[in-house]
């Protein structure tokens, strides 16, 4: 063959280099030279045989993928692409992860000021940590309604079933995956979260001793420390990936061996036809799928980069403490329901019922053998799917911060409007609107909108918690006597009677002043102080609070 | 196909300029981040000092208000930290009277991590305490952080200057003429609670068989000319707070009294020096 000096010295320079060129693309893509790929763009019809499908059999990337789809399951209908976001979302969270790696150590003595430093000392730190974790809960998302979406169209039906089953353990595998990284930055919202979540495998439906092993695998340790850190870390970055990785190539390559099943009507009832492609209704990989997926490649990196940047900022809360129990330990949203279930039946039964579920969906589809996927054909089915999906919603309300276990109406208060952690509607007030005074709820402070505006959804948060047994404060609900010193409003069984709230700031420092929510009750029937309670927080002048607050996942 | 190119190519664009937008405006945020980090470091300080500190440097870290767990105020038993000589400066004077060499975070720090001479216990997990590391910085920042630029600013507040010749009949007449008799009363409060003197010397209920740190006062007036037979009482009581080391009772050694009265009640030269008055007379009456 003749060398590159030959072929200079035949064609002369710059013919050689552009043949040398195409030669190496050719290489690289495995078939397609220069010309063949802006053809290919261009939307030329491909030269035969069509260079367009060496890829497929002769590179490794694209071996995975097939050379073409059915027209009919390349638009947004039936899939709406929840396959391809999983398998995104699965690279993006690697990406950011890996970033976010190099400077975490899982130590409890340095993991929470690594997150300090990732937020204070690393460029572009917060960005990669709001995209990690916006990724987290956006691939959750994505996974969940992929199931859904594959239950719906009853696509996991005969020759499927094992595509579905290693689908939901792959669904399994994400929540536990977001679930590990939970834990990582720990502080207490991590802490406490998986304290509870640990405490339901001591709860499991099995021998005391056994599960007292399990929980010692899981914390390394008789309490959760170095080692359950160090363990969970090891889960996160390790164990759970691999494991997601593995199950994923098998169920991808169950996606490509059946091919991606038409939209129901498309077929006759028990035939399978997706692989079964007449040449008209092809859509070729090259280029039509794959500037498809590089569309959406570039539309959802710029919605994750531009939500990470200005819609919504990982929360980090104080350092964890095994001594200082938050008021209210919350599960992250997509485990709520757990939470919710634990109001319905006792632990062990719902610790029990779980991995219950879990085996009931992957053997779904070898019981549910009804050939027809056509909707008209399934009512019941759906009705199920909608009962279920109603069920979740409902549990998940059930765990969410509503309908938790109330504290007394006093705490509650003060921890909706100044909770121990994170910035809150009194904090976010901006420090140059915290002038020492005396303020009470619903106070009006000429100059200080921000100000006025706390207080005002103070005053919301009063009335929603307190009522009026005389008659005396006419925004407050009248007080329902519920029992021995028990009252009600028209909103909670749990209110405050005829109450005295003020909302003190005293300066404690030069930059720091100390807010106090003092709260004074009298007893409707005997007349006494029934309540005299105070709380408190500090507010220091570059503690940043207002501009955390501009987030939509922040409650300010 | 050619508008998927069209809209994939504008979208990747749109991610550069925001990711490029962000990059300009990082330095800026890290070094908010980095006030951010303290600032909030501070305010946990300030839990911590007020669930740990405050029953012993007072509420307000000015050794005045100092509650029992059950809310009854009791003796400070710390020494005030919004205090000039501590906070104030690169080099405060604290630094050099205790012969310190390394910085004022450090010996603030070190002083919280692990104890100070016998009173402040050792906070730091590290020393048998109860505080994580982290949190003794944290409560560190709150202590350095009362080095505020108007509290910095103000004239330091000159102590009283006591009497001192040398010779205490003289020096405590001379004081002495300068201030109200004693109350008695006053003086209990004070001997009991405000200065905590019962605790070493005994209170009320205790009697002759006292064996604590101190020496026994309840029979000052026939003690003190036994001992010191050169002074009158009230000037051997005068001398030994001041001065405790000039005259040791048998038995009791050098240093174990504290020896900053001279300060403590010498804080407030318009004030606090009538809590002599009050303590001697208090120590006559009983």
């Amino acid at each position: 063959m003749a060398t590159f000096f030959d072929q200079v010295s035949e064609m002369g320079l710059k013919q050689a280099t552009i043949t040398k060129a195409d030669e190496i693309v050719e290489r690289l893509t495995a078939g397609m030279n220069i010309s063949d790929i802006r053809g290919a763009f261009r939307g030329d019809e491909p030269r035969r045989p069509n260079p367009r499908l060496r890829p497929h059999s002769d590179g490794f990337w694209m071996h995975i993928r097939p050379s073409f789809y059915h027209t009919e399951v390349t638009h947004i209908y039936p899939t709406f692409r929840l396959g391809w976001l999983s398998t995104f979302m699965f690279v993006w969270e690697t990406i950011t992860g890996i970033i976010l790696m190099i400077f975490y150590t899982p130590s409890p003595t340095v993991a929470y000021s690594n997150m300090w430093n990732i937020l204070s000392n690393v460029p572009l730190g917060q960005l990669f940590r709001n995209m990690h974790r916006l990724g987290a809960e956006v691939m959750v998302l994505a996974v969940a309604l992929h199931m859904l979406r594959t239950y719906i169209t009853g696509s996991y039906k005969k020759p499927r079933q094992f595509t579905w089953a290693t689908g939901v353990i792959l669904l399994t595998l994400t929540a536990l995956l977001s679930f590990s990284g939970y834990l990582l930055p720990w502080d207490q919202l991590a802490y406490w979260a998986l304290t509870v979540f640990l405490s339901g495998a001591e709860a499991a439906p099995a021998p005391e001793q056994f599960n007292a092993n399990v929980l010692l695998v899981l914390q390394g340790a008789p309490s959760l420390g170095a080692a359950g850190l160090l363990r969970w870390y090891l889960f996160h970055v390790l164990l759970l990936p691999m494991l997601l990785a593995i199950f994923f190539f098998v169920h991808y390559y169950k996606v490509v061996l059946y091919g991606i099943s038409l939209p129901p009507g498309r077929e006759e009832i028990g035939e399978d036809t997706a692989k079964r492609v007449p040449r008209d209704e092809r859509t070729y990989f090259i280029p039509e799928v794959f500037t498809n997926e590089m569309m959406w490649t570039a539309l959802v990196t710029l919605f994750l980069t531009a939500g990470a940047l200005w819609l919504w900022d990982a929360p980090l809360e104080t350092i964890a403490d095994a001594n200082v129990k938050p008021l209210h330990v919350v599960a992250p949203w997509y485990l709520s329901w757990s939470q919710g279930w634990l109001k319905l039946a006792d632990k062990t039964i719902v610790v029990g019922f779980i991995p219950v579920l879990l085996i009931a969906f992957i053997f779904y589809p070898y019981i549910e053998v009804r050939k027809s996927r056509r909707y008209a054909d399934r009512r019941p089915e759906l009705t199920l799917a909608f009962l279920f999906i109603a069920f979740m919603l409902i549990s998940n309300w059930m765990g969410s911060p509503e309908y938790r276990v109330q504290s007394s109406p006093e705490l509650e208060i003060s921890g909706e409007i100044m909770p121990e952690e994170g910035p809150s509607v009194l904090k976010g007030v901006p420090y140059d609107e915290l002038e020492p005074g005396t303020y009470f709820p619903g106070q009006v402070v000429p100059g200080r909108p921000h100000l006025t505006r706390a207080l005002a959804l103070f005053e919301e948060t009063v009335e929603r918690r307190a009522c009026t047994s005389d008659g005396s404060q006419p925004n407050l609900d009248p007080c329902e006597v519920l029992g021995v010193d028990s009252w009600g409003n028209n909103f909670t069984r749990n209110a405050l009677p005829d109450p005295y709230i003020e909302f003190r700031i005293e300066q404690a420092q030069e930059n720091m002043v100390k807010f106090t929510l003092f709260f004074e009750s009298i007893h409707p029937e005997t007349g006494d102080i029934f309540i005299q309670t105070e709380t408190h927080d500090y507010r220091h002048e570059d503690a940043f609070y207002e501009e955390e607050c501009r987030f939509f996942n922040k409650n300010c | 196909m050619q508008v998927k190119i069209v809209i994939g190519t504008i979208a990747f664009m749109l991610t550069m300029v925001i990711l490029g937008y962000a990059a300009l405006v990082e330095p800026a945020r890290l070094e908010h981040f980095s006030e951010a980090a303290v600032a909030r470091q501070i305010e946990t300080g300030a839990e911590i000092y007020k669930n740990n500190c405050a029953s012993c440097h007072g509420v307000e870290a000015a050794a005045q208000q100092c509650f029992s767990p059950s809310g009854e105020q009791i003796a400070c038993q710390g020494l005030p930290l919004k205090n000039q000589r501590l906070v104030c400066g690169d080099r405060p004077e604290r630094l050099d009277d205790m012969g310190w060499v390394g910085s004022k975070r450090d010996f603030v720090y070190v002083t919280v991590a692990a104890g100070r001479g016998r009173i402040m216990p050792t906070w730091s997990t590290d020393f048998g305490g109860a505080l994580r590391n982290d949190q003794v910085e944290n409560v560190t920042l709150y202590i350095l952080n009362f080095e505020g630029e108007e509290f910095c600013s103000e004239p330091p507040a000159p102590n009283y200057e006591w009497p001192d010749t040398g010779n205490a009949n003289a020096d405590y007449e001379e004081f002495t003429a300068e201030w109200a008799a004693g109350d008695p009363d006053r003086g209990a409060e004070l001997y009991n609670v405000n200065y905590g003197c019962a605790g070493c010397h005994g209170g009320d209920d205790s009697d002759a068989s006292w064996a604590g740190t101190g020496p026994w006062l309840g029979a000052i007036q026939d003690n003190a000319p036994l001992r010191n037979p050169d002074l009158t009482t009230e000037a051997y009581i005068y001398e030994s707070i001041l001065w405790p080391s000039r005259f040791l009772v048998t038995g009791y050694t050098d240093g174990v009294m504290p020896q900053d009265f001279p300060n403590r009640m010498g804080l407030d030269p318009d004030v606090t020096p009538q809590d002599m008055q009050d303590i001697i007379a208090f120590l006559m009456s009983r």
